[in-house]
Formats: structure tokens, C-alpha cells, sequence
């Protein structure tokens, strides 16, 4: 993805002279390494500090929800299809974006890498497919594609799907991707051991609600987990609690997410919660034949019904 | 919900129409008997919040 | 004040005698970074770490605790009275706890510790554990405890400072608590204090030398609030944020809670979690008006609190220790130095936004 950064400041001042849009949704360089900045620029002069890079992993789909302006966002191929769900679900119109499609290469994992490296990292450069990650006294390279995001490792959709003008030529879609390895090294597991797996994923979640907030599925103005009256689910760390806010958040999911892996990217304690939304994924695409977000003109799966959809789950 | 270790068993989903009496018999009972094989829920329990 | 070197051989032997005198605690990995948790039987704590993921503030401050607890069935003499928790402050301490985190409990007790108000589960449990500091030799990059106020060596909030010189701990007492642990343990090897104050002088000069972000804060106090609040630059700075909890929950001088009741059955307790200015619900009021429903608003006022309004309040500096988890923990990367040099720099007169 070398190149897109002048790129995306090349369209943004473009856009924004031209005054096609009020405001560009990108990122800025971050303060500590493997960290970009969501960013908005309104002045054209200001389009120079956007940038692009593999750790573009927050889906700026996130920063549209309700809003009135004019935008210009940059999307991946996941972001994209979080584009097409808010149109549908009328968090934002068509018609006030302009979507800059990025056609992706995968992010690399910010989590992952520090876990396979002993030291604080204070650098990460990437390039032709290598990623460098140097610290005092250490430096080590991967190649990018064992350091990728989990959801990227898996993605079929790294082609926008929906798109006003492209950053660069659409990069070939992975082939041959098994999506559901592990979920179905879960289904392997009896009841005992399923309970134990999540048990201890969540052991160290801290409820600050990083993963929902990153999401842009998650935009209800209260969340069932912040009602009180009455009280869906209790605020405490309390285990059972914390399981329930990440099962019942996936099923608010179902249907709608395109694993674009913002969640895990925020968690500040490296949760891979995309376990929960991955099975409803499974199933959907499993059971309907269902990919969020693919086109404006389907209608989500909860919304709808075919006479040939499968019961046997039912009755 | 059985993906994350509540037994298969303990949710069950059915159609039941207000003119099916009959078939509600029957669910509630095939339901509560197989509940009842399953035993008391141990795992997805809440009683007091466990707190410091 | 006394010195006392700590052989490494004689590490595990005093640490052993504690355990006897002691509720222990110290770092212990987790996964692939670390957390303070309750030292097992013969379990040590990790004095190779850098610092722990969460901030040691849930040992004396955890994060969802009970206050009370009731019973709601009217065949017992004391329903729907509010009982106290039964608590237990057996005498604690805290293995190798990092200076700022110490000094972070210092500003928090400035504000739960008042002659008009007292929290009495934090003070008694504050009150019942001492603190051995480890002094950091490496701090890492994200680390601006020197223009917090603390620093790799500092002192304040320590009962015991550990400095690391290879085959021993040159440990300086700080408080009748650290000699009495000290005691405890049985290091005895007094050492010549002013050559190991100015030893430890050395030290500190070299992990000072090391630290590589700083603070701007020389002009905050002088600042006036109307201005500063009405800033443009809040905007900016606030666009990013998700609103999650992060910040406040790994930050060591984060205190903010919210108290609730959960009932079971006939029983219930009143129990308070840590809570959040970010989130959208802490400021709303019962008549349904909420003063801080914009994000914007929000970031802003955890900001000014952090760096304007504690400053003004209690004129002893930011509240805020350099610790840097904020700073590598955001999801979205908000760094609390830029804005610091922002708010620091702000010139309510000129005509230009500051440069970001």
C-alpha cells in the first residue's frame, strides 16, 4: 500500500477545493508506533497530514453515524461494507458521502506484534512486504503476511464494494480462505470445554466497552448495557455479567458485521471477542447464503425471509 | 448460545400458533422433560454479583 | 533516613518472612504483559517487569466492590437495613510497585481522604498496606513522569525504595511502615547512608537522563478557564475518541465510581464499580437532562480536569503521574501530551490555532 498516502492527500485537497466536501475522514500519523489517528480535515492545506498505512485498522464507517455533513471518508474493503449497512439502516445517507475506496492489503496486528517481541517497541517501519520492529537494543523483521490481524488473514473483501472514486487499482481478493477454522475447532469442543474457552477469553476483560464503542454497528444511543430501568445486565466484573454484554452485543451484531476487526484492534487488553460475532457469521452465511453489507439492494437477514430458509434448528 | 457451552438442549425454539393447542402441549412437555434429563443449570448462573 | 543493601539471595528468604506478616502483591505476568495480583505461597513477583497493563490502583480500589449488603425478607429482624460489608484489612504489601504509581495514590487521596469527607474502604485500605517501591532504571519512551510532578526515583507515596544494582537491592526506608517491613523480612544489612543517598543520586540522574517525553505545564495554573474551555482546538482533539472507558480505568488517578444495588432472591448488596467520565450516562441527571451528551464535551472535561481544574484546586500540579498507559492504550491514540501542550500553549489572544 506504498503510494496511497499521496494519494489521499492528493483527493482530499482535491475535494476539498472543490468544495465537493465539507470535511475528509482519515487518519494522522499516531504518537506511539503501529497507531494512526482517526482524523477530519476541513481545509484543504490540512489534507497533507493525512496518511495510509497497515495500521489503518478503525473503521472510520464509525465517525459517520448521524451526521449531517457532506464527507469524504476513505474505506477499506470492510469499512465499505459497513457503508452500505449505515445506508441501509439510515445512520447516513448516500448522497452525503464520497467515498474514497482503498483497495487493502491487510493491517498488521499491533497486539500480536508486541506479544512476539521482548522490549518496548519504539519503531515499525514496513516495506515490500516486511515489517521491522526495533526497539533499544533489538530489532527484528517478520514478513508482513505472519504479522497480519486475524480478520485480515481471513478476508475475502479487500476490494471496496462501494466506492465514489479509488485510491488504486483493486488488489486481488485471497483465495482458497477457510474462514471458519476455529469455529469449528469450538464446535469440536463439549459443553465443559466450550465453557472454560470463553471463560477464560474474557477472564481479563475490564468492560470499558472499547470493543462496542469501536464498532460502528454499536451506535444506539443507549446501550442495553447501560439501561437501568429495567437492568438487562449487571455493570460489575462480575463473570457471568461480562459474558453476557459480549454474547447478547454479537447477536445485536448478527447479520450486520463484516469482521473488520476494529473491536479487537481497541481492546486495550488484547480480547479476541470476534469469536462470539464470527459464529453468528458462520451461521448466517451458513444457513442464508448472507454477507453483510455486499449491496445496498438486499435487506438483512432479520428483515426478510425466503420460504426455502432452513428450520431445522426449529421445532 | 451452545457455541459458547450452554447445552444444546436447555434452549429449544419452536412455532407455535395460538390455534395449536395441542402442538403447545406437546413442546411444553417434550421441553420441560428434556430440561429435567439436563439437570439443574450449573454454568450460566448469576446469583449475587461476584464483586470484591 | 536509613539504607539497607538487600542481597538477591536473601530476596526470596525476606520475602518468605513476609508472607508470614503480609497479604503480598506484586507483578505477575499475565498472558504477555503483566498485572498486580496476590501473591501465592511461594509465588515472587516479577522485579524484571517494566509495568503492569492496568494500573496497581484495584488493589486498594477495586473495581467493582461491595459496600453493603441487605436482605429483603421481612422474617429477619434486620431486613431492608443496609449492612456493612464485612472487610478485611490484615496488613498488606505491595512488592516493587513503580514510583509513580505509588505517588498516584497521594493524588487520589487528596480527594478521598478530606477532614469534610473520608472513603473509608480506600483510606482503611490504603492505611493498612506498605508500599516497596522498585525505581525504574529503563523508563520507556511513553514516560513523562518528570514533568508530572513524579519521576523514575521519586519518593512520595513509598514506604520502601528499591534501586536495582545487579546483585542487590540498595534500599532506602522511608517511613516507620517500610523499617517495620523491613524488620519483618529480616534484611538487616545497614549500609552507610550518605554514600548510598548519593548512589542513589547517581541513579536517579542517569534513569532521569533516559526519559525522553515531557509535559509542558509551567503555564497551565496561569491559564483562565472560560478561555481555555471556549478553545477551538477541543474539536480537533476530540474527534477520534470512541468514548470507551480505557483512559479512566488503566489510569492510576482515575477515581470516579457509580453506586448501585443488585438483589437476588430475598438478598442484595450495594456495591459501587469504577465509572467513567467518557461515557454518554455519567453526567445524566434524573430529570433526564444531561450536561455533557456531546462527545466533545466530554473529552474536554476530562482534560481540564486532569490539567486545569486539580491544578487550580489544589495547587499541587497535574493529576497526573507520566505513567503513559493512556497514551499507549487509547484505540484510537489520543495522547495526553499533545494535548497538555496545547492547553499549555493556548493563547486565548492570537489569531492562529496552535499548531498540532
Amino acid at each position: 500500500m506504498t503510494g496511497y498516502t499521496e494519494k489521499i492527500r492528493e483527493i482530499a485537497a482535491r475535494l476539498l477545493t472543490e468544495k465537493t466536501v465539507e470535511m475528509v475522514i482519515g487518519f494522522r500519523k499516531g504518537t506511539v508506533p503501529m497507531m494512526n489517528e482517526p482524523y477530519f480535515v476541513k481545509n484543504p492545506l490540512e489534507a497533507a497530514n493525512l496518511v495510509w498505512d497497515s495500521n489503518c485498522g478503525i473503521n472510520l464507517t464509525n465517525y459517520l453515524t448521524d451526521r449531517k455533513e457532506k464527507i469524504a471518508v476513505l474505506a477499506k474493503g470492510c469499512d465499505s461494507r459497513n457503508i452500505v449497512t449505515h445506508i441501509i439502516e439510515n445512520k447516513v445517507k448516500r448522497e452525503q458521502l464520497h467515498i474514497i475506496g482503498v483497495p487493502c492489503q491487510g493491517m498488521i496486528d499491533r497486539h500480536g506484534i508486541s506479544d512476539r517481541v521482548d522490549g518496548e517497541i519504539l519503531k515499525v517501519v514496513e516495506s515490500d512486504g516486511r515489517v521491522v520492529v526495533s526497539g533499544r537494543g533489538f530489532e527484528q523483521t517478520f514478513d508482513k503476511a505472519d504479522v497480519l490481524q486475524a480478520n485480515c488473514r481471513l478476508c475475502i473483501h479487500r476490494n471496496p464494494v462501494i466506492y465514489d472514486e479509488l485510491v488504486a487499482e483493486p488488489v486481488p481478493e485471497q483465495q482458497d480462505v477457510d474462514r471458519y477454522v476455529e469455529e469449528r475447532r469450538i464446535e469440536a469442543m463439549d459443553v465443559q470445554e466450550r465453557w472454560a474457552y470463553f471463560d477464560e477469553l474474557l477472564a481479563t476483560c475490564i468492560r470499558c466497552y472499547a470493543c462496542r464503542n469501536a464498532c460502528p454497528l454499536c451506535y444506539c444511543p443507549t446501550c442495553f448495557v447501560d439501561e437501568s430501568r429495567p437492568q438487562w445486565v449487571g455493570k460489575s466484573i462480575d463473570p457471568i455479567d461480562t459474558r453476557t454484554f459480549h454474547f447478547l452485543r454479537a447477536y445485536h451484531c448478527a447479520g450486520r458485521c463484516t469482521d473488520c476487526g476494529a473491536c479487537e484492534r481497541a481492546c486495550p487488553m488484547g480480547i479476541n471477542m470476534r469469536v462470539f460475532t464470527r459464529k453468528l457469521e458462520k451461521d448466517c452465511f451458513e444457513l442464508y447464503g448472507w454477507e453483510a453489507g455486499m449491496s445496498l439492494d438486499q435487506r438483512p437477514p432479520l428483515d426478510t425471509y425466503k420460504l426455502d430458509d432452513p428450520e431445522i434448528f426449529i421445532k | 448460545m451452545a457455541h459458547m457451552g450452554v447445552e444444546p438442549d436447555r434452549i429449544q425454539l419452536s412455532w407455535v400458533s395460538s390455534a395449536e393447542s395441542n402442538k403447545f402441549v406437546e413442546v411444553v412437555k417434550d421441553v420441560t422433560a428434556s430440561i429435567k434429563a439436563l439437570g439443574p443449570n450449573r454454568n450460566f448462573v448469576k446469583t449475587v454479583a461476584k464483586v470484591a | 533516613m536509613t539504607f539497607v543493601k538487600i542481597d538477591k539471595n536473601a530476596w526470596e528468604a525476606g520475602l518468605a518472612r513476609l508472607a508470614a506478616a503480609y497479604r503480598l502483591f506484586g507483578p505477575v505476568k499475565e498472558g504477555h504483559s503483566h498485572e498486580f495480583k496476590a501473591l501465592d505461597a511461594g509465588q515472587r513477583p516479577d522485579m524484571a517487569y517494566v509495568n503492569t497493563r492496568r494500573s496497581p490502583k484495584a488493589l486498594i480500589y477495586p473495581q467493582s466492590e461491595k459496600m453493603f449488603d441487605f436482605s429483603l425478607d421481612e422474617t429477619q429482624a434486620d431486613h431492608h437495613i443496609l449492612r456493612e460489608a464485612e472487610k478485611d484489612y490484615a496488613p498488606c504489601a505491595v512488592i516493587g510497585i513503580r514510583p509513580c504509581d505509588a505517588d498516584a495514590f497521594l493524588l487520589v487521596r487528596k480527594n478521598f481522604d478530606t477532614p469534610e469527607y473520608r472513603d473509608p474502604y480506600w483510606v482503611k485500605a490504603y492505611e493498612a498496606t506498605t508500599f516497596v517501591g522498585l525505581a525504574c532504571s529503563a523508563p520507556c519512551s511513553t514516560c513523562f513522569c518528570t514533568t508530572a510532578g513524579s519521576g523514575p526515583f521519586h519518593e512520595a507515596g513509598l514506604d520502601l525504595l528499591l534501586a536495582d544494582e545487579g546483585g542487590t537491592y540498595l534500599a532506602k526506608v522511608l517511613t516507620p511502615k517500610g523499617a517495620s517491613l523491613v524488620e519483618a523480612a529480616g534484611w538487616g544489612d545497614a549500609t552507610d547512608a550518605q554514600a548510598a543517598e548519593s548512589r542513589l543520586q547517581e541513579l536517579r540522574a542517569a534513569a532521569e537522563e533516559r526519559i525522553v517525553s515531557r509535559v509542558p505545564t509551567a503555564k497551565l495554573k496561569d491559564q483562565k478557564i472560560n478561555p481555555l474551555f471556549e478553545a477551538p482546538f477541543w474539536q480537533e482533539v476530540a474527534f477520534s475518541c470512541i468514548n470507551c472507558g480505557t483512559c479512566t480505568y488503566v489510569c492510576p488517578t482515575c477515581w470516579c465510581f457509580d453506586i448501585q444495588d443488585e438483589v437476588h432472591g430475598k438478598e442484595g448488596i450495594r456495591y459501587r464499580n469504577w465509572d467513567s467520565c467518557m461515557y454518554p450516562l455519567f453526567t445524566h441527571h434524573g430529570s433526564g437532562h444531561n450536561p455533557r451528551n456531546q462527545k466533545t464535551q466530554r473529552v474536554r472535561q476530562r482534560f481540564m480536569h486532569k490539567l486545569k481544574y486539580y491544578v487550580d484546586k489544589y495547587g499541587d500540579g497535574i493529576q497526573c503521574v507520566g505513567c503513559g498507559r493512556c497514551i499507549r492504550l487509547c484505540p484510537v491514540n489520543i495522547d495526553i501530551r499533545r494535548v497538555c501542550n496545547l492547553m499549555n500553549h493556548f493563547d486565548a489572544t492570537a489569531c492562529a490555532i496552535p499548531a498540532a
